[in-house]
């Protein structure tokens, strides 16, 4: 890893932060960053720094970067473009450990020669640069959060094992909003604008070997350099999963080709090319993120062959069919499960699968079936539709899915339809780390993707 | 650059193109047929026509003389009015699978290369998959294997599957050729395979 890489140890845990640009008015970037620092129980020292106030929120405050007596490990930047190489050159002579610049008004708006600026006085001094043009980070174990977006608006995230990676800063506290919604846990959130000093492929590289992070969610929208970003996302995606989201993906306005080749392949064409090169999971759309990520917490399946067990015949149809049209298999059960599973259903049912407990099953009938479909070893992976509508199910039904999620024996996804009722039980169970879904198409394309990653890791030697 | 100047190049990059020749007659064109061996295909060469096809400059499967003056004299009638560079007389392909290889230039990843149906139809089916150059024998695999018309390649209604290898070998030498000459765009259209090789039937590339 580059040394200015390895350096984003300062950025995700850094001892203090300055914030420049602090505000005592309420609701200005400079106000709310330092909210976030001082309500949050941020452990390191905070240092405003404004020229215009002595004091701000109870802290000295001081008048550029280099007054403060110690070295500010992070440098947060809120001010107006024009004064940012200034302070960038006054934190360089600092020494600082890290800079997050969020001020707009760089490459974007065609000021390229204050990106220069920055760009050489970051990677003289190795200083890992996250920005401009961006939320910057939030890394729910340290408490470092440049989210300049009110906490009361936009819930943060607990802490998981979730990254994301997100080249706009718009999606990407969209989606933080939702895992917190959900419940899911992150491990560190970077929203990096406009790439100006470190790129997508740095930080899947800090990513690869951060400890915290299990999985990576990564939106782009378009690369600094593609070959790069393929050779990151190769190296990272064996260690642990990516889970990708391209937008633009038309042709948008390319001239047309002279060639058959030209005119069907786009730059669309090429991410998708590379994300298959690097096995990176590609998700269609932000929920697709959520349902491709949430899975990945489960064993590694041996094969793909499903066992279904539902409680009402049509959802279990439903998801039978979307099986079929997958690279999924319907497991057949053995003797030995074919047994087991009669003993459960009502006498007038049948063993198939998949398996109809039928709407009066109560819990055990959960219990003993994801019991003996977890013992065949003709079953990769299990699909539980649990509808919650049906009198005999209640939240007893949580705690069966979550033992079965702790025995770590075979993944499984659940599925859940309904209302408020039911979204209700599914913000439970993921915050229980039990993968829901509110559809069997979105739970089986997910258990696909999952089943397709696991094979990969499989044939490099991995689970 | 004019087509034949396109196959040579390709030729002298090892890519082994069916065997063809130039004509500047009608005469010239029977003589040429002569030479290479019946069936043959005619095609119009002109700058002014990308899609040879849609206006009807291509025959194919002349058996004999009387066919190939026929041929040639119906297809220079429709191209009448373009600025006409020859005719190209080529022997026929085999008959199999029409796939196209083809390739490209991006400006975030380089050179990437497409495998695909071929033929007249490839911009209506998009039937087609891609990687980053170069790449590995289980890249190409793969390629094959996402294809909706995969099942073409393996042999569909009683057919024996093409001969993948010499698929392979073709894509990955294009790859290598895109890399090293710096080429914008590359068709190999269509590349016709059966159980035993493929047959480049045509080309074109921009630098």
């Amino acid at each position: 890893m580059r040394k200015i890489v390895k350096n984003l140890d300062s950025v995700f845990q850094p001892k203090s932060v300055a914030i420049v640009g602090a505000s005592t008015t309420s609701n200005k970037i400079g106000n709310v960053l330092m909210k976030n620092f001082l309500d949050a129980r941020f452990k390191g020292e905070v240092y405003p720094v404004n020229p215009k106030h002595d004091e701000v929120m109870g802290k000295r405050c001081y008048a550029k970067v280099s007054d403060i007596p110690k070295r500010a490990d992070l440098v947060i930047i809120a001010t107006p473009a024009e004064t940012v190489p200034d302070i960038v050159d006054d934190c360089a002579k600092k020494k600082v450990g890290g800079i997050i610049i969020l001020s707009g008004g760089f490459e974007e708006v065609g000021r390229n020669d204050l990106a220069l600026k920055i760009k050489a006085t970051c990677e003289k001094n190795d200083i890992p640069l996250v920005g401009p043009n961006c939320l910057g980070i939030y890394d729910p174990y340290t408490k470092v959060d440049s989210i300049f977006l009110p906490r009361y608006k936009l819930e943060r995230p607990k802490a998981g094992g979730i990254a994301f990676i997100s080249q706009s800063g718009a999606v990407g506290s969209a989606v933080m909003d939702l895992a917190a919604y959900y419940g899911l846990g992150i491990s560190k959130f970077i929203s990096y604008g406009n790439s100006t000093v470190l790129n997508e492929s740095d930080y899947l590289d800090y990513l690869a070997q951060d400890d915290e992070t299990d999985a990576i969610i990564l939106y782009i929208e378009g690369a600094k350099d593609g070959r790069k970003l393929l050779e990151a996302m190769k190296k990272t995606n064996k260690v642990k999963p990516i889970i990708a989201l391209k937008a633009g993906k038309g042709l948008g306005g390319q001239a047309a080709a002279r060639s058959h080749t030209g005119n069907i392949a786009g730059s669309y064409m090429a991410y998708k090319a590379a994300f298959k090169q690097a096995k990176v999971t590609e998700a269609e759309g932000i929920s697709e993120l959520f349902d491709f990520v949430k899975i990945y917490n489960q064993p590694i399946p041996k094969g793909n062959r499903v066992g279904i067990i539902t409680n009402g015949g049509g959802m279990g149809v439903l998801t039978a069919d979307y099986i079929e049209d997958s690279d999924l298999a319907l497991a057949k059960f053995s003797p030995e499960t074919t047994k087991e599973l009669a003993k459960i259903i009502p006498s007038y049912g049948n063993v198939a699968n998949p398996l109809d407990l039928v709407a009066d099953a109560g819990v055990e009938g959960y219990t003993k079936s994801i019991d003996a479909m977890m013992s065949d070893p003709g079953i990769d992976a299990l699909v539980i539709v649990v509808l919650l509508q049906t009198p005999p199910i209640d939240e007893r039904v949580i705690h069966v899915l979550a033992t079965a999620a702790d025995s770590r024996k075979k993944p499984f996804v659940t599925i859940s339809v309904g209302g408020a009722y039911t979204e209700a039980y599914r913000k439970i169970m993921e915050s229980k780390g039990i993968p829901s879904y509110d559809s069997p198409r979105a739970a089986v394309k997910a258990l696909e993707k999952f089943v397709t990653y696991s094979k990969y890791c499989r044939e490099i030697g991995k689970g | 650059m004019t087509l034949i100047d396109d196959f040579a190049l390709l030729e002298k990059h090892g890519f082994k193109l069916l065997p063809y020749s130039m004509a500047k007659s009608e005469d010239e064109a029977a003589m040429m047929a002569k030479r290479i061996g019946y069936p043959v295909a005619i095609k119009i060469v002109s700058k002014d026509i990308m899609h040879k096809s849609d206006i009807g400059g291509v025959k194919v499967g002349i058996r004999n003389e009387e066919m190939l003056r026929i041929s040639y004299r119906d297809v220079m009638q429709r191209a009448a009015g373009k600025s006409i560079d020859g005719m190209l007389v080529q022997r026929m392909a085999r008959k199999g699978v029409e796939l196209i290889i083809g390739g490209k230039k991006d400006a975030q990843f380089g050179h990437m290369v497409i495998l695909g149906l071929g033929g007249i139809y490839v911009e209506i089916f998009r039937d087609v998959s891609a990687r980053i150059c170069p790449i590995t024998s289980a890249d190409f695999s793969e390629m094959m294997a996402e294809l909706k018309s995969h099942p073409l390649l393996e042999g569909a209604r009683g057919k024996k599957p093409i001969n993948k290898k010499a698929l392979e070998r073709l894509a990955l030498h294009a790859c290598r050729f895109m890399m090293k000459e710096d080429i914008k765009e590359l068709d190999l259209n269509p590349v016709v395979c059966d159980e035993k090789g493929c047959d480049i039937v045509d080309a074109r590339f921009i630098r």
